[in-house]
């Protein structure tokens, strides 16, 4: 309502099929994340629970290579690269920040949650670049 | 407001949001919960009253500018009020109630997910076959 599908297409950079991937993921992960915390999946580890966030990602970086590659091959040379870089960027910090996340949960690593959200903060300022850039 | 400043905007909150959360969870400060979301209660408040604007203006018009059907616009109310009360349901977890079933406060977030994919999946539907 406050932003059209549109509008959100042009600012993330993404496909409506992305998004629509991406929500999926999300929220069979969550669904995972909360049978796990109530002790449903008890055999389970939290690796199994991020499985269908990387598989978002991996399909999305996927698609992403594919755009770029159409893009080239059609010689629009600049927007392909600047469309690449920058999706490729997000998807790289989003996965790491979902890779601390599980390493968190499993108590791998002495990490603090400022250490553990900072690749979020680097797609904010993205996000913030692209809004500025698109409108 | 024009795209630019409602991404802005949205950008500024969570970003706003991120930081206040990140200093609670590392223990950097001891605010309630329900102070940590401030910003997102300010968005919702905001987001309410814009759908609420554009249902008043579409019943005394009888049309919308954009051809939004007032069912659609009834949908994003419903998906702000799910927004609200898993936010809520959070604050109450963390701040009151520890032993509050993850089911639901995990409710409203999954029927607020379901309908952004029913959303999606529409519009991707009407891209396929126009």
């Amino acid at each position: 309502m406050f932003f059209t599908l549109n509008e959100i297409v042009r600012w993330f950079g993404m496909t409506v099929f992305e998004m629509c991937l991406s929500l999926v993921a999300w929220f069979t992960f969550s669904v995972l994340a909360v049978l796990k915390h109530e002790n449903v999946l008890v055999t389970a580890s939290w690796w199994t629970v991020f499985i269908p966030l990387f598989v978002c990602d991996g399909l999305n970086t996927y698609f992403c290579v594919i755009v770029f590659i159409r893009m080239y091959r059609e010689a629009q040379y600049r927007v392909a690269t600047f469309r690449f870089f920058s999706s490729i960027i997000c998807l790289i910090c989003m996965f790491v920040f979902k890779l601390l996340f599980c390493q968190k949960l499993n108590n791998k690593m002495g990490l603090s949650y400022s250490e553990m959200v900072s690749p979020l903060f680097i797609v904010l300022q993205i996000m913030m670049v692209k809004a500025c850039q698109v409108y | 407001m024009a795209v630019l400043h409602r991404a802005l905007f949205t950008w500024f909150i969570a970003l706003l949001f991120l930081i206040l959360l990140v200093l609670r969870l590392d223990g950097k400060a001891q605010w309630n919960w329900f102070i940590i979301f401030i910003p997102l209660w300010l968005f919702d408040v905001i987001l309410l009253a814009y759908i609420g604007f554009n249902m008043l203006i579409h019943c005394k018009n009888g049309y919308d500018r954009n051809e939004m059907t007032m069912l659609r616009k009834v949908c994003f109310l419903v998906a702000t009020i799910f927004k609200l009360v898993f936010e809520i349901l959070v604050c109450v977890r963390f701040q009151y109630k520890q032993t509050l079933s993850l089911y639901i406060v995990a409710g409203p977030a999954w029927a607020l997910l379901l309908m952004a994919i029913g959303e999606t999946s529409r519009s991707l539907f009407n891209l396929l076959f126009p």
